[in-house]
């Protein structure tokens, strides 16, 4: 060896990071709009098969439609309205955010609770419609 | 890449000491401390400790008091004790944030937990290996790069100097790097001593801004293509934990959103 001095390196232990940290909404809506969007790629899939579905033939349809509008399907579906609308809003934060307008704290926190508070009432009243009204008819399709 | 847990030798075990209070001590409430020793074969453990809290007004009082009176081996790092020269920057219950300037009054009733800055290699206790967040730094050429050399001084007015409000306040405790969730994956990539792939993180970024808002540099041009980086720069999302733990007050986010304009803005 080179020098006589024994070598004092050793394994540094990396410090806590998530498991100590103390969560913030800003953090909260930032993770959440990433993973949203992780949710309408499988999203986009679903409405592909839907339409792949309904040009294929009756069959298909019927047992896509009947699949989904099961609890489980339906607890999918609503999960994918949240995404769509939680996305859409955390979205045109981002958009401000671009321009440089809302940056502040107190501002980027208020919207953060924002974005929460109108996806959730958005789902909410989406559903109630879609389950209050005949949407088929509405739109003018055929059962 | 994103690595959720810790790694094996960073788990903290199931060996923290607890230190009873002292007798007929009053006003006590338990302080739970992260401690590493560098000269032990064995993994973090985070120690209990009654203090009397009678007298105490700050955070960085605590840990004073406790290593005055009940285990000197407690290490951390102070120096000036009012918020300027960065050095006491810790987690305590969750944020990061200046013992010093941290009042206990802010911290509620409960338990106090006190960590070192998250994500870092620690060196001991309290202390951690800050030397990539000073690469960092040194990355962004900090400093005035004029062309001309005046006379006297260089010439700046009021409109111009005002700019520089909110930037140049910094003391680099390195509170709101270490709070970046992205810097926490993507802050330390490149070999020893290089930045490649990496992100230069909240601190660094301010400062940047700060020299690009500098009316009297003449050197933006060289600064803005040194940002432009998929990681250098982009790996910001606007989590804004950097702002929401600045102790200074400061908003390294809304900095780097100037930054990014400012890429777009010269096309």
């Amino acid at each position: 060896m080179a020098t006589a001095q024994k070598s004092t390196k050793f394994t540094q232990p990396l410090s806590p990071h998530l498991q100590i940290w103390r969560w913030t909404i800003t953090m909260a809506s930032s993770i959440i709009h990433r993973a949203t969007g992780a949710a309408l790629y499988m999203g986009s899939l679903l409405i592909t098969a839907w339409l792949a579905a309904a040009a294929y033939g009756e069959g298909l349809y019927a047992q896509l439609t009947l699949w989904l509008t099961s609890p489980f399907g339906r607890i999918i579906l609503v999960g994918f309205t949240w995404s769509v609308l939680f996305h859409l809003a955390n979205g045109v934060r981002h958009l401000f955010w671009d321009a440089g307008v809302g940056l502040s704290l107190k501002t980027a926190r208020l919207t953060a609770w924002l974005v929460f508070l109108l996806a959730t009432l958005g789902t909410a009243a989406l559903w109630w419609f879609a389950l209050t009204h005949d949407v088929a008819a509405m739109s003018g399709g055929a059962h | 890449m994103v690595e959720l847990t810790l790694p094996k030798n960073s788990k903290i075990s199931r060996k923290g000491k607890n230190f009873p209070a002292a007798k007929g001590a009053k006003n006590l409430r338990t302080v739970k401390i992260y401690r590493f020793d560098p000269e032990a074969p064995e993994n973090p453990r985070v120690d209990s400790y009654r203090v009397d809290m009678t007298g105490v007004s700050m955070v960085l009082d605590v840990l004073i008091k406790i290593k005055n009176e009940i285990d000197p081996t407690l290490t951390f790092r102070r120096s000036c004790r009012e918020g300027v020269c960065g050095s006491c920057a810790m987690n305590i219950n969750g944020a990061n944030t200046l013992a010093c300037t941290k009042g206990m009054d802010e911290l509620g009733k409960g338990d106090l937990h006190i960590y070192p800055l998250p994500h870092q290699p620690v060196v001991k206790d309290l202390v951690t290996d800050l030397s990539n967040f000073y690469k960092q730094h040194a990355a962004v050429a900090p400093f005035l790069q004029a062309n001309e050399t005046p006379e006297k001084e260089h010439l700046q007015s009021h409109d111009d100097r005002e700019k520089l409000d909110g930037l140049y306040e910094c003391i680099l405790c390195a509170s709101c790097s270490t709070s970046c969730p992205s810097y926490w994956w993507n802050g330390d990539r490149g070999e020893e001593g290089e930045i490649k792939d990496e992100y230069l993180g909240p601190a660094a970024l301010l400062q940047a801004y700060r020299w690009l808002q500098d009316s009297r540099d003449d050197a933006r041009k060289a600064r803005l293509d040194y940002l432009e980086d998929n990681f250098r720069l982009y790996r910001c999302h606007t989590i804004m934990n950097c702002t929401q733990v600045c102790p200074k007050g400061l908003n390294p986010a809304e900095a780097i959103a100037g930054i990014k304009r400012m890429m777009v803005e010269r096309g």
